[in-house]
């Protein structure tokens, strides 16, 4: 069981479900564990505030049958549009296949209504958590980012065989140039890079972008 | 043979009536003369009297007509002869028969001297050797002859005996044989034991040649002045008597000329009439003759006299009974027969109905099992909804931020979810419930807006629907409405699935209600595509379907269903742009009393 995280009006819940009373009760619930609510009769209507900022906190929750656009469509216009706010999906009894296509999309978890209270506190907590980790992991990647940027090409190429941990001379044979250039270019990435060894390169470059060492 | 008829009658016209008169212009005296010897033995028997008369009367002739009864009788009617000399229990019949008047009475018989008033007796003869016959009693069981039943003295004076002593002849002898005239007949009857006894005329027996070594007489009676063995009274003698044509001074001049007729010179003589009631006596108490009418008939005499009647109308009747029997047997085997099918048939439509009821049932159940995930889907909602108040209430509490308004507000909200799932549980049983079809009179737009609810409601993208009402305010129908309803929403689920694939523009359903003569139609049109004609044939076939998941139970059910209701549904392509409409129609509500002007 996962704690509450404490009310923190950053945070953003959005109810979107076409079911008024339904939407009302879940409103009062949320609200009822110190969480700010927006809540939208249909996609449409969640759409019509525009789309979310890409570092927007918080979490959206989504009713799987809807007239109009349905909750998967909704999700995979989120997808398409880079909308990283974690979903999660409400579904009524006999839906699991929708459930089971919404998480293969990247839903953060689905919730079988009727529920109960604590499963949706401990659901909309981690997804609030993650979204927050993944905020600040994006974060330190776009610093990285911003620190590899300043490489040029070619030091781009000797930073990432050397974060692989090749001595200069395999990154010279690598890149048929000489080794005392390897050096010198070594030097440079070091500097700009702003990293006193290998192993410190490597984890930058990781954080930029996790696939950089496949 | 016809040869011999005809000479017979031509000598019998020449001897009988004719002759004597023949060549002679003189009037003719006719004396009929009862037979009861035989036709000549009467003849001679009564020449003495022609002769007088001949004497008496030389102006006329004199013709003796010898005649048996039955004769006689119609001589004396029609006027064939003047006088009539017969017994006295024949006279009587005449007297009262053709009103015979008697002039003179026989005074001597022909053998032996008798007086006039006790001169005809009859004698019960037997074998002279038989000993079985002594009383008139011992008659009973025996055989008798007698020359016929109209014999005065032959029989009817013995029955009067038989009579006194609770004999009936015709019952209680053993058989009464009719010998016929002449009497000897009676006696060789009994001479050759053809017959234990016989009935004859006194007197008679006494002038036969030795007759007590043949015969006796039984039970003879003391008569004063009868000289002959009797076994009954005596009554007077014959009379010779006028009748009603006969001429009054011929009547006087015979009465003249036959009291002139002497007993030395002559063997009749004649005197003044004698009195006939001891005959009138006689044929009272056997209530024949004259008093045969007083006979109350008796079923066997009715019987004999009738029976062919009566064998012709009891077969009538038998046939008759058989008849009405046999009638009766075949209405029997036809009312059974009748009451057979007719229970057959109930049989028959309680199964059809039983069935219907059960394909309905199917049909409902199937668009239920279609419907279910939405319909759970639709319990759902209010289920969750209570349970997310309820769990934000005891949440508010344990945070102790629990405001009265949230409290008001989570409670109204609950009992309102709460109502709502009643409402859907109640939906649904209401329309998977087996139930008995229940007509009553009812709004067709209210049913319709119903059931598009209902529809929109199962459905979880349902379409638009719009219900066009140009019907008369007020129209209603006599109907089930749960079948109508049922109706609707297949055709509303028909409509849809013809177009949940299409663009929205083409989703929209149309519901129109309107009415003609023919009834009110309730008209359901999508915009998909058109059916092929073939689709359309047989669009109302059990288990026909272009879907792949449906049973294709819905239309055929939906047929019978306005069928049983008086209606109809039919099936055509919309008139303006794409799609199918199904109409159904149902009759004016006789009870309505809006109807068309």
């Amino acid at each position: 069981m996962t704690e509450a995280l404490p009310a923190s009006p950053e945070w953003h819940i959005h109810v979107v479900d076409d079911d008024a009373a339904f939407r009302r009760s879940l409103v009062f619930l949320l609200e009822s564990m110190g969480w700010a609510v927006q809540a939208h009769a249909s996609a449409a209507d969640y759409l019509a505030h525009g789309l979310p900022a890409l570092d927007e906190t918080g979490c959206l929750l989504l009713d799987v049958r809807m007239p109009g656009m349905s909750g998967l469509e909704l999700q995979q216009t989120l997808i398409a549009r880079g909308c990283r706010l974690p979903i999660v999906f409400l579904t009524g009894h006999g839906d699991v296949e929708l459930a089971v296509q919404a998480m293969k999309h990247g839903a953060f978890d689905f919730l079988e209504k009727p529920f109960k209270d604590q499963r949706l506190l401990d659901i909309v907590s981690a997804a609030l958590r993650q979204r927050e980790v993944e905020l600040a992991s994006r974060e330190r990647a776009d610093q990285a980012s911003a620190r590899l940027a300043r490489l040029s090409p070619r030091e781009t190429e000797v930073a990432r065989l050397v974060a692989q941990g090749l001595p200069n001379k395999l990154v010279a044979r690598a890149l048929d140039i000489s080794e005392k250039t390897v050096h010198i270019h070594r030097q440079h990435v070091m500097e700009k890079a702003d990293v006193g060894s290998a192993a410190e390169l490597a984890r930058l470059m990781l954080q930029a972008d996790p696939a950089a060492l496949d | 043979m016809w040869l011999g008829v005809r000479v017979a009658t031509l000598i019998a016209l020449l001897c009988g009536v004719g002759l004597p008169a023949w060549g002679q212009d003189k009037p003719a005296v006719r004396i009929g003369v009862l037979a009861y010897l035989g036709a000549d033995a009467a003849v001679e028997e009564w020449t003495p009297v022609a002769t007088q008369l001949r004497r008496a009367l030389p102006d006329r002739s004199v013709e003796l007509l010898s005649l048996d009864h039955a004769a006689l009788n119609k001589a004396a009617q029609s006027g064939q002869v003047d006088f009539v000399i017969t017994n006295p229990g024949h006279y009587v019949e005449l007297e009262a028969r053709v009103r015979a008047s008697r002039i003179l009475t026989l005074q001597t018989g022909a053998a032996l001297p008798t007086s006039a008033w006790q001169a005809v007796g009859a004698a019960v003869i037997t074998l002279a050797g038989n000993p079985q016959v002594q009383h008139l009693a011992d008659l009973r069981g025996q055989r008798v002859a007698i020359v016929g039943k109209e014999a005065f003295s032959g029989y009817q004076a013995v029955w009067r005996e038989l009579a006194a002593e609770g004999i009936d002849p015709e019952r209680d002898l053993r058989a009464l044989h009719l010998v016929g005239l002449p009497m000897d007949r009676v006696l060789e009857a009994v001479a050759s034991g053809a017959a234990d006894a016989g009935f004859v005329r006194a007197c008679m027996v006494e002038s036969r040649p030795e007759w007590r070594a043949r015969f006796r007489v039984v039970a003879p009676r003391a008569e004063p002045d009868f000289a002959c063995a009797t076994s009954t009274r005596v009554y007077p003698n014959w009379p010779i008597a006028t009748l009603p044509h006969t001429d009054s001074a011929l009547a006087r001049a015979v009465t003249i000329a036959l009291l002139e007729m002497r007993a030395d010179s002559s063997p009749i003589t004649w005197t003044v009439p004698a009195d006939y009631q001891s005959v009138h006596d006689l044929q009272r108490e056997l209530m024949i003759g004259p008093y045969a009418n007083l006979r109350v008939p008796t079923l066997t005499a009715l019987v004999q006299r009738y029976w062919p009647w009566l064998a012709g109308l009891l077969g009538l009747i038998v046939l008759g009974g058989f008849y009405t029997l046999h009638v009766e047997r075949q209405v029997q085997a036809r009312t059974a027969a009748l009451r057979q099918a007719a229970r057959e048939r109930e049989e028959l439509q309680a199964r059809l109905r039983q069935s219907r009821e059960q394909a309905e049932h199917m049909a409902r159940l199937s668009v239920l099992g279609e419907l279910s995930g939405t319909l759970a889907h639709e319990l759902n909602q209010p289920l969750a909804a209570i349970g997310n108040y309820a769990q934000s209430l005891l949440r508010r509490i344990d945070n102790q931020r629990l405001t009265p308004e949230a409290a008001r507000e989570a409670a109204s909200e609950m009992a309102g979810q709460a109502e709502r799932a009643a409402g859907v549980l109640g939906r649904i049983r209401a329309f998977a419930k087996k139930r008995v079809a229940q007509r009553r009179p009812t709004d067709p737009v209210a049913l319709v807006q119903e059931s598009v609810a209902l529809f929109r409601g199962m459905q979880v993208h349902a379409p638009a629907v719009d219900v066009v009402d140009e019907l008369r305010a007020g129209t209603m129908l006599t109907v089930d409405a749960l079948q109508i309803q049922q109706v609707l929403l297949n055709l509303l689920k028909n409509g849809w699935d013809a177009t949940r694939h299409l663009p929205p523009e083409r989703q929209l359903l149309t519901v129109r209600l309107h009415q003609d003569a023919g009834g009110v139609h309730i008209a359901v049109r999508d915009r998909g595509d058109a059916l092929s004609s073939e689709q359309q044939l047989h669009l109302f076939e059990p288990f026909f379907t272009t879907k792949t998941d449906g049973l294709g139970l819905g239309l055929s059910i939906c047929r019978s269903i306005a069928e049983a209701h008086g209606g109809r549904l039919d099936a055509a392509t919309a008139q303006d742009g794409p799609g199918l409409q199904l109409t159904l129609t149902l009759p004016h509500d006789d009870r309505s009393t809006t109807g068309l002007s």
